[in-house]
């Protein structure tokens, strides 16, 4: 037996200090959110016999199909200058990043229940630990994306390296949209249900497989892509990852914005919720 | 840590849940409810304005018929349920030991469980890592470490998840029917490991429904009823009051 130095004090009295408590939590137990994120990777590899594969080749497949039924259709007008092929695995890519970490860290502390009502932890650590996880997948579906972009002769600019700027500020979004679906979750079971139809929706209203000239004609359709703040990670991903057309200033400063606010709201409300969501689990 | 106060302070704790009588769990149909105006919301009070305190080196057993409050109130301890109203003061690291095996994942070996299931109990990862061997040879299971945990016998679990818990020496032991799972040879063992923590000044708080091994191992009790007090007090007075109820 070791003996540790322990200053631990519960005091059901001492409030949570909305956002404060909740980024201290985040930090102390980053060892935690490790773990479980290679546990997820792990036991997801292990259960099936594709292994670590699985996470490609489910993106692979949607991307396949896509390319069949519409490469004869997009880009074949040149309103693309790179394969339509990069473009479409760019589209799906940040698709799959946004619906599977939203609803992994939406239905995180559900799913966690059997732990959380015997051990206390944080409720929020396994909401942000699902987005993480819903990173790593994103990070390992890179890599045959960049490969892709090899083949095809689009080649890998440099602004690769910025690429981790929207994965960051997408996974703020992810946890925090996560983390609002997360609270509602305890007290009504269907709406992890209802935010796979809404995230679906949401991905449909970005140019993933079409392109925006599709719409061009029309600015009431216009203003609803371009208002959707998954069209900023989109447009910057693309632009950054493979060179596509440039993203704008304004829409750079839209990504961030939509990662901060999703995350302060999400973390805010879980945070002056927290008790009767515990009690509700 | 302060030493000249106790470990586990409870002031007029209550624990309030809301109960829904029609089981509401989704929107449609609490939607459904509202419209026809059939929902009805009650409120139980799993705890009532329970107060007591446990010092160190003292194991504090709790009985009560089901539905007294006895879980609730060790979840209350365990900082896993805010009080409704109340408060509560735990001093020092709790190792709970409520349900074992909870945290474990089937998919993964002895190993990786143990310094998931330690972090998971606010420890750090790196030093679970080294707590392995001790912690495998206590459980006696050094030959299945590297093996996923879904082919380990329930007693095998048990003394794992036990093993791991104990590994440190926390002010605050919470068990919760722990004793009662698993053969006679690790309830023997759990038991000395249990004295070891108490001699080493840890609180202890029992819930069991066991009175004859809480009557072996308390110094103090609590009878629990309907969420509140109906006996504090020497252990062998309450649980023969206990008994004498029925």
């Amino acid at each position: 037996m070791t003996t540790l130095p322990s200053t631990d004090v519960y005091d059901s009295d001492l409030r949570r200090r909305p956002l404060i408590t909740e980024f201290q939590n985040f930090w102390r137990y980053r060892g935690l959110i490790k773990l479980l994120v290679v546990r997820d990777l792990t036991v997801r590899y292990k259960r099936s016999v594709l292994g670590v594969w699985w996470t490609i080749l489910n993106p692979a497949l949607t991307i396949a199909v896509l390319w069949i039924v519409f490469s004869n259709f997009f880009g074949k007008q040149g309103e693309l200058d790179e394969p339509y092929i990069v473009y479409l695995t760019a589209g799906i890519l940040i698709a799959t990043y946004f619906t599977q970490g939203v609803i992994a860290a939406g239905s995180a502390i559900v799913n966690s229940r059997n732990v959380l009502i015997k051990i206390y932890i944080p409720p929020e650590i396994f909401s942000l630990s699902a987005g993480v996880a819903a990173a790593a997948h994103f990070i390992i579906s890179l890599v045959p994306m960049l490969l892709l972009q090899v083949l095809t002769g689009q080649g890998i600019p440099w602004t690769v390296i910025l690429v981790p700027i929207p994965l960051f500020f997408m996974l703020m979004l992810v946890t925090g949209l996560g983390l609002l679906i997360a609270s509602a979750a305890v007290y009504f079971r269907d709406v992890i249900d209802i935010a796979k139809v809404i995230t679906q929706l949401l991905n449909y209203l970005i140019p993933t497989f079409w392109t925006i000239d599709f719409i061009s004609d029309s600015p009431k359709a216009l203003a609803l892509v371009e208002g959707n703040p998954l069209y900023s990670f989109l447009v910057v991903f693309r632009s950054w990852a493979y060179g596509g057309p440039d993203a704008s200033a304004w829409l750079v400063g839209v990504m961030a914005m939509s990662g901060l606010v999703a995350l302060t709201l999400g973390v805010y409300v879980f945070s002056r919720n927290w008790r009767r969501v515990v009690v509700r689990l | 840590m302060t030493t000249s106060f106790p470990p586990i302070e409870g002031h007029d704790i209550s624990l309030r849940y809301r109960l829904d009588r029609a089981n509401v769990r989704t929107i449609k149909e609490a939607t459904v409810q509202t419209l026809r105006r059939q929902r009805t919301v009650e409120s139980l009070n799993a705890l009532d304005g329970v107060s007591f305190s446990v010092k160190r080196g003292e194991i504090f057993g709790v009985v009560g018929p089901n539905g007294a409050g006895k879980s609730t109130l060790m979840k209350v301890i365990a900082r896993v349920l805010p009080p409704t109203s109340g408060r509560v003061i735990v001093r020092g690291r709790v190792a709970p030991m409520i349900e074992l095996g909870s945290g474990m994942n089937p998919e993964l070996t002895a190993r990786e469980n143990i310094v998931i299931y330690g972090a998971l109990l606010g420890r750090d990862p790196a030093h679970m890592r080294d707590r392995v061997p001790a912690i495998v040879e206590w459980a006696g299971v050094e030959e299945f470490v590297d093996v996923p945990t879904r082919s380990y016998s329930s007693g095998m679990l048990a003394r794992l998840a036990f093993g791991v818990a104990t590994d440190i020496k926390p002010e605050v032991l919470v068990v919760d029917e722990v004793l009662s799972v698993g053969d006679k040879a690790f309830r023997a063992k759990s038991q000395d490991r249990m004295f070891e923590l108490i001699n080493g000044g840890s609180a202890v708080v029992v819930v069991s429904h066991s009175l004859p091994l809480l009557r072996d191992v308390s110094t103090r009790a609590m009878w629990l009823d309907r969420g509140r007090i109906k006996m504090l007090g020497d252990a062998t007075e309450v649980l023969d009051g206990y008994r004498a109820s029925g």
